[in-house]
């Protein structure tokens, strides 16, 4: 028997395997721990929390919430720190030429 | 005392009726869950999840399908919530393992053994429950029901609110689906 004979033989078995197979049954002491259960009382809000945050779309969103946020404050910060730096610049120009505006004034107040 | 009067009393809150549905209708529940989850802690989780929403909800249950529809559709909707579960708990214990904590990762599910599988069948069994993990829901349904509950093709269609051309179809789908997935795992592990 050749390899692939061997293989469609096993596939067959294992299609198969299940065809008798008897039905499991739970441990004993089921109705007990039923019981039990439920006098425990439902999930915490903890536990529901948990379980809402962890499904996939919420965690998700947030992840892409946080991704954003962080993209525009680095977005925000470049932009008005390049003003900040252009408006010292022509400060600094300022200062260092004196650019003032000249006024009539100043004409009649130069000696 | 027949469906009907239990699910009566059942509605009035019987603990006696109670009592009776959980002995009746145990081993069906159990065997349903194992067959979808392929773990028994899980499964006995599913069991009583079950029939604690049964207890809970027999109001609302108004007899358009048969009690053990009803109650197999429950334990099919539980047992496939806790696999949504299980995956996103798996997959943040992957990503907390990135992190440097390994415990989520290390608690890999174990190779299933159906305990009703005859003992010669057993490795042929485990190698189908492999499969069938890498099959569609829709089509591990109508096989498990059909093939480890040992419900008639009508049946099934009944419990999946569908045609039973709907069911040949999910059935031939899954034969096919899982001879492709058995086929490639023998291709690697048997030797010429």
């Amino acid at each position: 028997m050749n390899k692939q004979d061997n293989i469609n033989k096993l596939i067959e078995e294992a299609l198969n395997s299940v065809d008798d197979a008897q039905r499991a049954e739970p441990r004993p002491f089921l109705l007990t721990r039923i019981h039990a259960r439920m006098n425990k009382g439902t999930e915490s809000v903890w536990e529901k929390a948990s379980w809402f945050i962890s499904r996939p779309a919420v965690a998700f969103t947030g992840l892409c919430m946080i991704v954003l946020l962080n993209v525009m404050v680095v977005m925000f910060n470049k932009t008005s720190d390049s003003t900040t730096v252009a408006e010292q610049t022509v400060q600094t120009q300022a200062d260092e030429f004196s650019y003032t505006v000249a006024t009539i004034y100043d004409n009649d107040n130069t000696p | 005392m027949n469906q009907t009067e239990l699910v009566v009393q059942l509605q009035q809150g019987d603990e006696a009726a109670f009592k009776k549905l959980v002995d009746d209708y145990q081993v069906m529940v159990y065997n349903t869950a194992l067959g979808i989850v392929q773990n028994a802690e899980d499964a006995d989780d599913i069991t009583q999840e079950v029939f604690i929403q049964v207890f809970r909800s027999v109001s609302s249950f108004k007899g358009d399908s048969q009690f053990s529809t009803w109650l197999y559709r429950i334990t099919l909707g539980k047992a496939l919530d806790h696999e949504k579960k299980a995956k996103r708990k798996k997959r943040f214990g992957f990503v907390q393992s990135l992190f440097g904590s390994h415990d989520e990762v290390d608690k890999q599910q174990a190779e299933f053994d159906h305990p009703g599988v005859k003992m010669e069948k057993k490795e042929r069994a485990n190698e189908l429950f492999n499969a069938l993990k890498q099959i569609p829901d829709k089509q591990r349904i109508a096989f498990t029901l059909h093939k480890l509950e040992g419900q008639s093709y009508q049946e099934v269609a009944g419990i999946m609110n569908t045609t039973l051309y709907a069911v040949e179809s999910l059935m031939g789908r899954a034969k096919a689906n899982l001879r492709k997935e058995l086929k490639k795992y023998y291709d690697i592990n048997i030797l010429e």
